[in-house]
């Protein structure tokens, strides 16, 4: 019982939508969200510029915590949290929340290794020539970690648009939705591959995109 | 300008309290380039940074114009900060910037306006002839230019002191000699004081006026740069202008002297400048009656000027001699050498 692809098509193209609004504002929020706490990770560290041991391993332990949780199981613990945001636990903007909660410290944690790439000659630099500890992080730690940032987001991104597949699993929507719903359910196999090829291609372009961003921003 | 009273920084290591900078008492004054050289793990680093306080001091106090930075409030004392520039062996320069936002860089941390920013640039990169570079990145200059742009920013904010660390051990001799010539001339025609802190003889050697020599994190001899070429005590001082001077006399020269039957008259002659040395041996040889012979010399350049010793032999009259030795002690430095004792 064979479907035929172009009369899916409809179908795809909005489940593309769907995936690439997911990852959109899953990236956004968890960025706004991971950004800051990878650099409290870094300036509050033993030896850090703000230094505060008892800060720095409550938010260490915090960020593992969330870290070791699978995504599938943190999708349906925070059923009742997601129903309290969003209203609803089911579809695209449900699925948003546990998109976040799950990444946002995956950022955190990439933020802080591009922090860390960063010389600690070039902040004692800073340092010395009187520079803030405001000043030293944005005008130094952004700048001079901000193309390795771009790649690290990259790998981010590339993570969500794999967990936003998972997402369809309650009814997220989306590519992953589409791929279950008549590639596994119905044993559709075009359209699974379809789904597929897709995903692939948004994670080449979301690379190609990363590595030229990353070295253009190398040389601002 | 700079005043160490007895200053120590203890640092806790495994239990253990390391003392990587032990009781040290230094006093630099304005506008000379001092140097402190030691081994690696000496304390040098500790001690510059002790000076604009990226280290506190454990005991002791350290003041910078008179003033004990430790009891300024933060804000005061980043501006003091602004006051002292500092240099670096890996340069730490800021590599998503170019050449002249490297260079602009303090000035716009410190709120400097744009125009006066820009004019500042222009300047300083002109002092450290890098004018044509300005607009490349740190990745795309050698290391000496790296190091160029590091002082061009280091005197951005015009700065009364300079604190080089280990500013020369990543380059190469010549490029090593240029930026020496160029810290020379930070001095000149700023009046800067300088600080630097190397394990390399032969920089202390062009530039400084005076030198500490450290080691355990003590300062075990210090004086002007004459003194401790000409006559260093510690034997680690001994080892540092061996580097740069053989100043024993070989073996091979000694055992000939005892073979022909023992000279009473060998002597060491310190000499500073060229002129003070040949000369003078040419004069007594021809004023008295004593033959002169020349078993062992060495000379070498400390800040450009030549320096050197001479260990000669005076054949003669044990009158005649003396004579000879009064009449150069006028213009050189002269000890009697006892063959086998060396
Ligand atoms: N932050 C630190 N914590 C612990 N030990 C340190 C620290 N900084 C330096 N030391 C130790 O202090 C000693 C002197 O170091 P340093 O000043 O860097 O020497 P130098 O610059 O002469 O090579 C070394 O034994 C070093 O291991
Ligand atoms: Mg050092």
């Amino acid at each position: 019982m064979q479907v035929d692809l172009m009369e899916f098509w409809p179908r795809i193209l909005q489940a593309t939508n769907e995936t690439l609004l997911m990852v959109g504002i899953s990236l956004l929020a968890a960025t706004i969200i991971g950004l800051p706490l990878g650099i409290s990770l870094v300036v509050t560290r033993s030896g850090g510029l703000l230094e505060n041991k008892a800060f720095f391993r409550i938010l260490n332990s915090v960020v593992n915590f969330f870290r070791s949780i699978p995504f599938i199981i943190l999708l349906v613990a925070i059923l009742p949290l997601t129903r309290l945001i969003v209203g609803t636990s089911i579809g695209t903007a449900a699925a948003v929340v546990p998109l976040v909660i799950f990444s946002a410290p995956y950022i955190a944690r990439l933020v802080e290794s591009s922090l860390l790439e960063v010389k600690s000659g070039v902040i004692e630099a800073a340092e010395a020539m009187g520079a803030t500890p405001w000043q030293i992080i944005f005008r130094v730690y952004i700048p001079e970690a901000l193309s390795s940032m771009v790649l690290n987001l990259t790998i981010a991104t590339i993570g969500l648009v794999g967990a936003s597949a998972m997402a369809g699993f309650v009814g997220g929507g989306g590519l992953g939705d589409l791929a279950i719903a008549y590639g596994y359910q119905r044993f559709e196999t075009d359209i699974m591959i379809a789904t597929v090829l897709l995903l692939v291609l948004i994670v080449q372009i979301t690379q190609t995109i990363g590595n030229i961003l990353s070295k253009r921003i190398r040389r601002q | 300008m700079i005043d160490f009273q007895g200053v120590s920084k203890v640092y806790e290591h495994n239990g253990n309290d390391l003392r990587a900078v032990d009781q040290v008492d230094l006093t630099i004054q304005k506008g000379e380039i001092f140097g402190v050289i030691g081994f690696s793990g000496a304390g040098k680093s500790t001690l510059v940074r002790l000076v604009n306080l990226l280290e506190v001091p454990s005991e002791g106090r350290v003041l910078v114009n008179g003033e004990d930075l430790t009891r300024l409030p933060k804000p005061e004392l980043r501006k003091v900060r602004k006051r002292i520039g500092m240099i670096f062996q890996h340069f730490n320069l800021l590599e998503s910037k170019t050449v002249r936002h490297n260079v602009a860089f303090p000035l716009s941390i410190a709120g400097t306006p744009k125009k006066e920013i820009n004019k500042r640039v222009e300047e300083i990169l002109d002092f450290v002839g890098l004018t044509d570079k300005a607009d490349q990145y740190p990745d795309e200059l050698s290391g000496g230019q790296k190091q160029r742009v590091g002082i061009a920013r280091a005197l951005a904010t015009s700065p009364d002191i300079l604190l080089c660390d280990e500013a020369t051990s990543a380059l190469d001799p010549e490029t090593t000699k240029s930026i020496l010539k160029l810290l020379r001339r930070v001095r000149d025609e700023y009046g800067i004081t300088i600080l630097m802190i190397t394990h390399e003889m032969n920089v202390v050697r062009e530039v400084c006026d005076r030198i500490a020599v450290m080691e355990s994190g003590r300062v075990i001899e210090q004086g002007s740069i004459f003194d401790l070429f000409s006559n260093p005590q510690h034997p680690t001082t001994k080892n540092f202008v061996r580097t740069v001077m053989e100043n024993e006399i070989p073996a091979s020269i000694l055992e000939g002297i005892e073979k022909r039957g023992a000279s009473r008259h060998i002597y060491r002659v310190t000499f500073v400048d060229e002129s003070a040395g040949q000369p003078v041996l040419s004069q007594i040889a021809k004023k008295f009656a004593v033959e002169v012979n020349v078993l062992f010399g060495q000379i070498t350049e400390l800040q450009g000027i030549p320096f050197g010793h001479l260990v000669v032999e005076l054949q003669g009259e044990d009158k005649e001699v003396l004579k000879a030795i009064d009449y150069i002690q006028r213009t050189v430095t002269v000890q009697e050498v006892k063959a086998h004792a060396g």
